[in-house]
């Protein structure tokens, strides 16, 4: 056996060859850029070959900036919406959907889970049209007495037209996470209960919910991240991701375009490092929050 | 031994086979140049305009490498490209409003100036001037872009009225309170001279530079707050508040399937567009077809701006192409952009008005268009170029446009702000953006 054999064949080395792909990938494509943008927030860039360190002044801007806070109230209400929306909704359907009283249950999850595989391109179309003056959304309002509304139109409806793609399209993806989470549950609490006398609320509210808690933590962190690096919704929704009067601008939305359409690097990197603390301390909430930081037994 | 056989004869097949998938090499060794464009008709206009300059320079052969790409997408990979310093086409259209985003920072494009220099006496120099820095050229357009009134022919004769004796604005205000009604008595006004979009910015911006106005003045300086600018949107959001002759742009722009559905039911009596946009009525308004009639744009005062001009995409050339390619390249730019003949296949092959005066006259772009009244569109275009408002761009311009588009204009003409403030609060932004 040669030297580099020896090497590779160690116990100490092995581990590090069979890591390396990954981490190669992950220090040059995810650690070096996060690097070299926290780098860039404290330098002012606005155009090729320039760059000068101005200290804290693009963070002092963004404080002043009337786009950041209406991008960062909008950011926050689009993913306090989906949290609505996208964890009740899809936890019921999901408890559903295991309950084994729905007919043909693969068919509804195979179904459910179809807007996740759709072109976003043809969402975007479909969903232009839906929410069009005379479209489908506005069709069905009708029927039901209420005033038709321009829902792409009027800055304070793209939220909601937001939240309703966003429902459409994450719930079923939430679907399957609580129905991976549900099979972990013994069957043998229920039946405990059942004969103990719980109805089908009492077994979903003491032994469905509490068991869920890990799947659901993993849930609403995913559902909080998705919601405010929220780019690609509005993007498709509005023509180019401009809304009228803003009231579709997300964050990450504004980032991109004060990087790529106002070339103001500096500026974009601060916003960067601004959102992903936003997402790093609301993650840490909630650990704590469920608990995930303390000790097992 | 079977096994190395059967290896080595796999390797030779695969070899062969890419040998024999390679582009035949012509004799004179044709030069590749690269392009990239957004608008698919661009690349089709460049290929045709390469076949044509192979015929006619036997010894400079061009292989053109022409690339589509979504709109966005092309312009952040052309700026990834420039700013890492490889990757980037030889030529390459960029969007105006997408412009002055590559004139920040070191210039990552060749000054053009002496490309253009032969052909200044025939060129509207007005239209070159987006595209310049310091003096120098660093782009080329396709078009003017010339804003014209587009008429609904059926509309405005069942509203009575002839829309050859609007000639200023505040005739045409006039016309539209006779237009604009209540046709089918429902309470509801379903006949509206115009509309006003708010969430784009030609609507408004064709009135400020008309008006004198704009985002940067021929000195380069930023007048978004300017008078002229304020007059111009007051102008235009009183035709919403005031004389209540237009709505808001159903899908709040020019470019939405929502307002192209109501063009086509006879909503609208007229929409100011530049001249581009009669592609969108040909191609995707065709129940249209022989009643829209192209005219003149009202003037604010005789003698004053007759027209403005309207988006545009520049063709430049990178620094990264290779310096032997440079004067083929810009040869090739002048063939395809500049030469008589390549003109007036602007106008024939894509419907754009040319940036070249001296084929104005030509019989083919005088020919009458079935789809517009059978009229002679030109004629019109050529008229109103005697005295067009300039549009200047400046390294704020991308900014203010975002601006405009995404609050301003939708808090002036949906929500009724003030003017004077509401532009006051995009200038603010803007500069403060940019510090």
């Amino acid at each position: 056996m040669n030297r580099l054999t020896t090497f590779i064949y160690s116990r100490k080395a092995a581990p590090w060859v069979f890591l390396a792909p990954f981490l190669i990938l992950f220090l040059v494509f995810k650690v070096f850029p996060v690097v070299l943008a926290v780098l860039m927030s404290f330098q002012k860039i606005q155009g090729i070959n320039t760059g000068e360190f101005n200290g804290v002044a693009n963070y002092e801007a963004l404080a002043s900036n009337v786009r950041f806070g209406v991008a960062l109230r909008n950011t926050t209400l689009y993913t306090v919406g989906t949290l609505i929306v996208l964890i009740p909704i899809p936890l019921i359907i999901a408890v559903l959907l295991d309950s084994g009283r729905v007919v043909k249950a693969t068919v509804f999850r195979t179904i459910l889970f179809l807007p996740a595989l759709t072109s976003l391109v043809v969402v975007g179309t479909v969903f232009r049209a839906v929410l069009n003056p005379t479209g489908l959304l506005n069709s069905a309002i009708e029927q039901v007495g209420a005033q038709p509304q321009r829902w792409l139109e009027v800055a304070e409806l793209a939220i909601p037209s937001l939240i309703l793609l966003a429902a459409w399209r994450w719930t079923g993806i939430n679907i399957i996470y609580f129905s991976s989470g549900l099979v972990n549950i013994s069957k043998e609490i229920y039946e405990a209960a059942a004969i103990d006398g719980a109805n089908a609320f009492q077994m979903f509210w003491r032994i469905t919910l509490p068991l869920l808690r890990p799947t659901t933590l993993f849930v609403v962190i995913l559902t909080i991240i998705g919601g405010f690096q929220v780019f690609v919704e509005p993007y498709i929704l509005y023509p180019g991701g401009q809304s009228p009067g803003d009231g579709g601008l997300s964050l990450a939305y504004l980032i991109y375009r004060t990087a790529f359409n106002s070339f103001n690097l500096g500026s974009a990197a601060a916003m960067g490092v601004v959102l992903a603390l936003i997402i790093f301390i609301l993650s840490l909430i909630q650990f704590r929050f469920f608990g995930a930081f303390q000790r097992e037994g | 031994m079977l096994k190395r056989t059967a290896a080595l004869s796999l390797f030779l097949v695969v070899v062969l086979g890419v040998l024999a998938m390679a582009p035949v090499v012509g004799a004179q060794d044709a030069t590749e140049l690269s392009f990239w464009t957004f608008v698919p008709a661009h690349q089709t206009f460049w290929e045709d305009s390469a076949a044509r300059w192979n015929e006619a320079n036997p010894d400079r052969q061009i292989t053109l490498n022409a690339t589509t790409s979504e709109y966005q997408a092309m312009h952040d990979n052309l700026l990834a490209a420039l700013l890492s310093g490889v990757g980037a086409p030889d030529l390459v259209d960029i969007e105006i409003a997408k412009f002055p985003t590559f004139m920040k920072g070191e210039i990552q494009l060749y000054d053009l100036t002496d490309v253009v220099a032969p052909y200044s006496d025939v060129l509207l120099q007005t239209r070159l001037a987006p595209y310049q820095k310091d003096g120098a050229q660093y782009g080329i357009d396709y078009h003017v872009g010339t804003f014209v009134m587009y008429y609904n022919k059926d509309v405005m004769d069942a509203a009575g009225v002839d829309i050859d004796s609007i000639r200023t604005w505040d005739d045409y205000v006039e016309a539209g309170k006779q237009v604009t009604a209540d046709t089918n008595g429902d309470g509801e006004i379903d006949r509206w001279m115009t509309h006003i979009e708010t969430a784009d910015r030609f609507s408004a911006l064709a009135l400020q530079l008309m008006n004198g106005g704009g985002i940067y003045d021929a000195d380069g300086n930023f007048i978004l707050t300017s008078q002229e600018n304020i007059d111009a949107v007051q102008f235009v959001k009183d035709m919403i508040y005031d004389s209540q002759i237009a709505s808001l742009t159903p899908g709040t722009g020019n470019h939405d399937q929502a307002f192209y559905d109501a063009m086509v039911q006879g909503m609208f009596g007229s929409v100011w567009m530049p001249q581009w946009y009669m592609i969108r009525f040909s191609q995707l308004m065709t129940d249209l077809d022989g009643k829209i009639l192209v005219r003149p744009m009202p003037v604010f005062e005789e003698g004053g701006y007759t027209s403005t001009m309207g988006g545009g995409t520049g063709t430049a050339i990178t620094l990264q192409i290779a310096p032997e390619k440079l004067q083929l390249a810009m040869d090739f730019m002048a063939f395809t952009k500049l030469e008589r003949d390549a003109t007036i296949r602007i106008w024939t092959d894509l419907g754009f008005d040319p940036l070249r005066t001296d084929i104005y006259d030509d019989p083919a772009l005088a020919a009458p268009l079935e789809y517009f009244g059978n009229e002679s569109v030109f004629t019109t275009i050529k008229e109103l170029q005697s005295n067009l408002a300039v549009e200047y761009l400046g390294p704020l311009y991308a900014d203010a446009v975002d601006v405009l588009r995404s609050q301003t204009y939708y808090e002036i003409f949906a929500n009724n702000a003030d003017v004077a403030t509401a532009l006051q609060a995009a200038a603010d932004q803007v500069e403060q953006a940019a510090q």
